[in-house]
C-alpha cells in the first residue's frame, strides 16, 4: 500500500506578510501610542551581560534586564524586581542597547502594541514606551519575547508585583506606603472577608529556574529561521542544526542563587525569617524548562494565582483559595505564579523543597531545599 | 433529536477533511458540513507522510474517516461529536500490520475502557453519548506510543440541556455560565456552542516515527526517557500555520465568550499561557480518564497541560483589562492610532494576542527557528457594541528590521 501524504495547506501570496511576520517581525521606536496620563514612570535597558557564580563549576555567562536610574541595584539576576501600585498607569521605557527586543508584561493585559510580542507588533530598535494598567495588584513576570526559548533561559526575566494600596486602617498606619519595600511590610487582596485585605510581615520570593550551560555559549540570534518575504514558508529558510529543542539542565537556581546538581546544600537566599505570630508571604515565579513541586513544611493558603485574587471581587466569585497541608506539593510549569500566606504557630526550621522533574520523563533532575526559620 | 447545535463546530486538523465536497480550497474555508457530524461514524486506522511546518514529511499513525470523500488521513483524527445520551456507532478497521486499540478516555464502559482490534479486522462499537463534556479517542495499547505517534482524535459530547458545555456542571461553574451576558463583569452574550475551539497537542520526535514505519518495537519506558521532540503541534500544525487558521483560532468581538478545549495527545507536560485574556480553568481529566468539571475554577494566564491529559478554558472575550483610559470608550476610538497602524505588512486591526507553551523548549521546530513551535493566537475584531474596529491604514509604519536581514544566528 502506497503510504499517503498528509500535506500542509497551501499558503498565497496574499498571506506571505503574515508567515513573514510571524519570524521577522518588523522594528518600532517612540510610542506611547495613544497616550493617557501616567501615574508612574518605569525604565529597563536590555540587554545587560553579567555573569552567574556556579560555586564549584565557575561563571555562567547570562543576560539581563537592567533598571537603569538605580546604579547600585539595577543589574542583578533575576533582572531587579519591578513594583507599581494597583490603579496605577505605567510608563514603561524600554532601551534596546544592543540588538532588537521586546518586553512581555507576562498577565497584565494591555493592547497588542503594548504586550511586547513581535508577531503580534513589532521589536523595539532604539527606544519605545509602553503604556499598560496595572489594575490588579498580584504576582507578575516581565521578559523579552524575542527568540524566548533562548532569551527568557539566558536571564531576561524580572518578578513585577502589583501592590494594593495600603489600607486606611490603624493596622496600617505608620507602615510604609506602596510600592513596598521588598521582603516586606505589606499588604496583598485575599479572601479575608469583609475587607479583603491581608497584612504581611515578611515578604519573600521562590524562582525556580533551571539552566542548560550549553544553550549559554549562543548568539543572539542562534537558530532564527531566514526572513525571506518572498517566500516566507520555503524550506531554504529553516535552519536545521539547532539544539533549542534539546533542554540539558546542568544548574538548578532558586531566586537568582545557582548550584550543581551535586550540591544539595540548601540555598540562603530564598530563606525565610519570622517569628510566631507573624504572616509570611510567599510569592512563587516558575522560570524553570521543567515542572516544579513545592513542599511547604508549614500549611499554607494559596489566596492568588497568576495575579488574580482567589474568591475576590466579580471575577474571583467562582473561585476560592486553596489550602494545602504542610507537605502537601504544590505542581507548577514555566511561567505558573502564586500568592500564598503562611501563619506560623510555633517555632523551629520547617524545611522548603522544591522538585525538579524533566518535563517529558518526569524523572526527578534536583531537589533544591530552603527553610522557613521560625523564631519565638 | 435535534441536531442543529453542533454544526458549526470549527476544528482544524491537516488532511482530507480539508477538501471536503473535493473544493480544493484554502484551509482557511470552513468544511464543517452537517453530514460529517453524526453519531454514526466509520473509521480507519492507518499510516501516512505527515508535513511539518519545515516543509519535511513525518511518517505518523493516522486516522481516516471512511465517508469523507474523497476518504484520506487526517492529523489529529476526526471530530466525533454527539449529544449526551445519543447513541453512538462508531466502526474501526484496522489497516495496519500490528493490532492497535480504540478508547475514548473519560467515557465510562467497555469503550472507555478501551477496545483491542486485531489487524485487517473492524469493529463495531454502539454505546450512548456521556455527559456532557470533552473527551479523547486514541490507541491506547502500548500506551503511549501509539496515541503519540498519531492515533488520537477529539470527541465532543454535548449537553442534552443548559447553556454550559457539561452535563454535568458543577455549581461555580454553572453560576459562571449564567453570568456571562447577563453581569456588569460580563457584558454581551451568553456562551454558544459554536463558540468553540479545540486545541489537540503532541510532541513529534522522527526517529520513533522512523522506528514505527520500519516495524521496530519501542517501548512505553524508551519513549518517556529518549523522546526528544523536534516538531510541536496543535491541530497537527505548528507555528504561522497554527497561527492563521481560523479552525483554530479564537475570534469575536468582546462579550462573545469561547470555550477552548484542549487535548495533550504528547508526552510533554506543557505550560500553555493566553495573551490579552486571563481564562477560567473548567474541566480536567487525568491520564487514567478520570474526569471532573471544576469544582474551584481557577482564573489563570498559565496552567500545565499534562501529557495524556485534557483541560477546558473558558476566554471570556473581555475587553483586555489593562488597556488605560476611560472604560465607556470604545476601544475603536481609545486605540485609535494603534488600530490604524500596518507594522510588517500586517494591519493592528482586528486586534491579536498569542497563545503558546511557556516551556519555551517546545517554541522551536527543527531544533530552532522560533517561533514554530506550539504557538497560535487569538483576535478581538470589535467592541461589545457590535461595531468592528475600523481597518487600518495600510501604509507601512514599520521599520526593517535589519537585525535579521543580516542573517545573524543559524544562517550566518
Amino acid at each position: 500500500m502506497t503510504i499517503r501524504d498528509v500535506p500542509l495547506r497551501p499558503v498565497g501570496r496574499e498571506e506571505f506578510p503574515r508567515f513573514n511576520k510571524h519570524v521577522c517581525p518588523p522594528t518600532f521606536g517612540g510610542g506611547p501610542l495613544d497616550p493617557v496620563t501616567p501615574t508612574r514612570r518605569i525604565a529597563s535597558n536590555l540587554l545587560v551581560n553579567i555573569d552567574l557564580d556556579v560555586p564549584g563549576l565557575g561563571k555562567v555567562p547570562m543576560w539581563i534586564l537592567e533598571d537603569p536610574e538605580d546604579q547600585q541595584g539595577g543589574r542583578v539576576f533575576p533582572s531587579k524586581t519591578i513594583r507599581t501600585v494597583e490603579g496605577d498607569i505605567v510608563h514603561a521605557r524600554v532601551g534596546a542597547k544592543s540588538n532588537t527586543h521586546t518586553i512581555h508584561w507576562h498577565g497584565i493585559e494591555p493592547s497588542p502594541m503594548n504586550d511586547g510580542v513581535g508577531k503580534h507588533s513589532f521589536e523595539i530598535s532604539g527606544n519605545f514606551t509602553y503604556q499598560f494598567a496595572t489594575n490588579q495588584a498580584g504576582t507578575f513576570i516581565y521578559h523579552c519575547h524575542k527568540n524566548t526559548a533562548l532569551h527568557f533561559e539566558m536571564g531576561l526575566y524580572g518578578a513585577f508585583i502589583v501592590d494594593l494600596k495600603k489600607p486606611d486602617t490603624a493596622e496600617a498606619a505608620g507602615t510604609p506606603d506602596p510600592p513596598y519595600p521588598p521582603g516586606g511590610p505589606g499588604f496583598v487582596r485575599g479572601f479575608n472577608p469583609p475587607t479583603h485585605v491581608i497584612h504581611y510581615d515578611v515578604e519573600a520570593l521562590w524562582v525556580p529556574d533551571d539552566i542548560d550551560t550549553r544553550w549559554h555559549e549562543l548568539g543572539h540570534n542562534a537558530s532564527m529561521q531566514k526572513c525571506d518575504p518572498d517566500d516566507p514558508t520555503a524550506a531554504r529558510n529553516f535552519t536545521g542544526d539547532g539544539i533549542l529543542n534539546d533542554f540539558r539542565q546542568d544548574v538548578f537556581v532558586l531566586t537568582g542563587e545557582a548550584k550543581r546538581p551535586d550540591d544539595d546544600t540548601p540555598f540562603q537566599k530564598a530563606a525565610v525569617h519570622a517569628r510566631v505570630g507573624q504572616t509570611i508571604l510567599v510569592r512563587f515565579i516558575d522560570a524553570a524548562y521543567s515542572v516544579q513541586e513545592i513542599r511547604v513544611g508549614l500549611p499554607l493558603t494559596l489566596v492568588s494565582v497568576d495575579g488574580f485574587t482567589l474568591g475576590v471581587g466579580p471575577t474571583g466569585q467562582y473561585n476560592r483559595p486553596i489550602e494545602f497541608a504542610a507537605g502537601q506539593p504544590i505542581r507548577i510549569t514555566a511561567a505558573m505564579r502564586g500568592d500564598a500566606i503562611i501563619r506560623p504557630t510555633r517555632p523551629g526550621r520547617f524545611p522548603v523543597t522544591i522538585d525538579f522533574l524533566h518535563w517529558i520523563s518526569g524523572k526527578k533532575l534536583y531537589t533544591a531545599t530552603t527553610f522557613i526559620d521560625i523564631t519565638e | 433529536m435535534p441536531v442543529t447545535r453542533r454544526e458549526f463546530i470549527r476544528y482544524a486538523m491537516v488532511g482530507a477533511a480539508a477538501f471536503a465536497g473535493g473544493a480544493v480550497a484554502s484551509r482557511a474555508a470552513p468544511w464543517g458540513r452537517p453530514t460529517q457530524y453524526g453519531a454514526k461514524r466509520r473509521l480507519a486506522i492507518t499510516e501516512a507522510m505527515v508535513q511539518m511546518v519545515d516543509r519535511s514529511f513525518v511518517y505518523h499513525w493516522a486516522f481516516e474517516d471512511l465517508d469523507n470523500v474523497p476518504s484520506a488521513p487526517q492529523m489529529p483524527g476526526p471530530l466525533l461529536q454527539a449529544e449526551e445520551g445519543e447513541e453512538m456507532q462508531i466502526s474501526v478497521t484496522n489497516n495496519l500490520p500490528g493490532p492497535h486499540g480504540f478508547r475514548i478516555l473519560g467515557a465510562p464502559g467497555e469503550v472507555g475502557a478501551g477496545i483491542v482490534i486485531p489487524p485487517g479486522e473492524t469493529r463495531e462499537i454502539d454505546f450512548e453519548a456521556p455527559a456532557g463534556g470533552s473527551y479523547m479517542y486514541f490507541d491506547h495499547l502500548n500506551a503511549p506510543v501509539n496515541r503519540v505517534l498519531g492515533l488520537h482524535g477529539p470527541v465532543i459530547v454535548l449537553p442534552a440541556r443548559g447553556n454550559t458545555p457539561y452535563g454535568d456542571p458543577s455549581p461555580s461553574v454553572q453560576k459562571l455560565f449564567d453570568d456571562l451576558g447577563t453581569t456588569a463583569h460580563f457584558p454581551g452574550e451568553p456562551w454558544k456552542a459554536e463558540r468553540t475551539r479545540i486545541w489537540v497537542l503532541n510532541t513529534i520526535d522522527p526517529r520513533f516515527h522512523e522506528m514505527a514505519r520500519n516495524g521496530r518495537d519501542i517501548t512505553a519506558s524508551q519513549l518517556r526517557d529518549e523522546l526528544l521532540p523536534r516538531y510541536f503541534t496543535i491541530n497537527g500544525e505548528a507555528g504561522a500555520y497554527a497561527s492563521h487558521n481560523h479552525h483554530t483560532t479564537p475570534s469575536g468581538r468582546i462579550g462573545q465568550p469561547f470555550v477552548i478545549r484542549i487535548m495533550n495527545a504528547g508526552l510533554a507536560d506543557d505550560s500553555l499561557h493566553i495573551h490579552g485574556n486571563h481564562v477560567y480553568l473548567l474541566a480536567r481529566t487525568d491520564e487514567e480518564g478520570n474526569r471532573r468539571v471544576e469544582a474551584n475554577p481557577l482564573f489563570i494566564d498559565t496552567f500545565r497541560a499534562e501529557a495524556g491529559t485534557l483541560m477546558d478554558w473558558l476566554l471570556p472575550m473581555r475587553r483586555p483589562p489593562d488597556i488605560p483610559g476611560d472604560e465607556r470608550v470604545p476601544l475603536r476610538e481609545l486605540i485609535a492610532r494603534e488600530l490604524s497602524l500596518t507594522l510588517g505588512g500586517v494591519p493592528q486591526s482586528p486586534i491579536e494576542y498569542p497563545m503558546h507553551d511557556h516551556n519555551e523548549v517546545s517554541q522551536s521546530a527543527a531544533g530552532g527557528n522560533y517561533p514554530q513551535g506550539m504557538v497560535t493566537h487569538w483576535e478581538i475584531t470589535g467592541d461589545i457594541d457590535g461595531v468592528d474596529f475600523p481597518q487600518s491604514d495600510l501604509d507601512e509604519k514599520g521599520g526593517r528590521n535589519e537585525e535579521y536581514e543580516r542573517g545573524e544566528g543559524g544562517h550566518a
